[in-house]
């Protein structure tokens, strides 16, 4: 059934045109990876604060809330760019495992963010106030630098598997 | 010519022979590669974005530079560790590849970039460590936002084109 989508979907006249444009790929994948880039590094930086690598200058609630706007803007362009690039090959994407494996991870890092950014309009000190709280935060850190790089490995791997 | 002597010797070599013909080697590297560089691209933006006051306005530029520099570098190094073991696999190509001469330019204008900005870009950085930046400094942001951007399209299209 999937098989059937991308036929369908690879020979409209919306796919047909972007594959026809040498241009495009390139400059739509340009775009995912910058966004990507703006996206990782705001995860890290949290992340690695959550984790207790780094100690940064501004409290962990302020950082949290100042990422947010990013972390949600560049999910938006990726997940655009995303589709443009399924429509241009639908089969290369849809028909892949590793792709489905990085939608997962996608959909889990997202998930983690949200509840992490949840949390917080509680209290600020939420993932500071107690013990148990602090290895809940690390634990999530780990989680969210761990999933980040999968998303990246995962996808180059597309192109190859 | 030399240079292509030297090229073809490189890439001959046993480990830029065995990523070559490795299944699995070049999407590694090129892995670890790609990681590094989004990694190094998005410390870097977060710099240049405070310069030009996009983000981070409230902060002191020194803090959010200190915050994240030292990050930028060690993502650096590795990218371009990974970046020239790519090359070596198929060097005399890529060596031809317009893509890949413009991304090396515009690498090195980001690095004279950067010398300029810290030896000029910051001499009066107390009387604006705090709020907007003098109009050179914001150009060196932009250049370098420019710059990364251009660096990374180019990356793309050397994989379209080799």
């Amino acid at each position: 059934m999937i098989q059937e989508f991308c036929d369908w979907l690879s020979m409209t006249g919306v796919s047909v045109a972007f594959q026809s444009a040498n241009w495009f790929v390139p400059t739509v994948q340009t775009v995912h990876i910058i966004s990507i880039a703006i996206l990782l590094t705001s995860v890290y930086v949290v992340s690695f604060r959550l984790i207790g690598v780094t100690r940064g200058a501004q409290p962990l609630s302020v950082l949290i809330a100042k990422s947010t706007p990013w972390v949600w803007t560049t999910l938006c362009v990726l997940l655009g760019t995303g589709i443009l690039l399924t429509i241009t090959e639908p089969a290369r994407e849809l028909l892949n495992w590793v792709f489905r494996l990085k939608m997962l991870m996608v959909v889990a890092l997202a998930s983690i963010l949200l509840f992490v950014q949840i949390r917080l309009r509680r209290s600020p000190e939420y993932w500071t106030e107690s013990p148990a709280r602090r290895l809940a935060a690390r634990a999530i850190g780990i989680a969210a630098v761990i999933i980040g790089a999968g998303i990246v490995t995962a996808g180059r791997w597309i192109a190859y598997v | 010519m030399p240079l292509e002597q030297a090229l073809t010797r490189l890439q001959n070599l046993s480990f830029p022979t065995q990523i070559r013909e490795s299944d699995w080697l070049f999407p590694t590297i090129e892995t670890v590669h790609v990681f590094a560089l989004v990694l190094v691209v998005g410390t870097i933006m977060t710099v240049d974005l405070r310069l030009l006051g996009f983000a981070n306005k409230e902060r002191p530029f020194s803090q959010v530079a200190a915050e994240m520099l030292p990050w930028t570098w060690v993502a650096f190094v590795v990218a371009a560790l990974a970046g020239m073991l790519m090359f070596s696999s198929k060097a005399l190509t890529y060596y031809d590849n317009i893509p890949f001469r413009l991304k090396m330019v515009c690498l090195l204008l980001a690095g004279i970039n950067m010398v300029m900005f810290h030896w000029l870009g910051t001499r009066r950085l107390e009387a604006w460590d705090r709020g907007p930046p003098p109009r050179a400094a914001r150009f060196s942001g932009g250049a370098s936002l420019l710059l990364w951007t251009i660096i990374v399209a180019a990356g793309r299209w050397i994989g379209f084109t080799t």
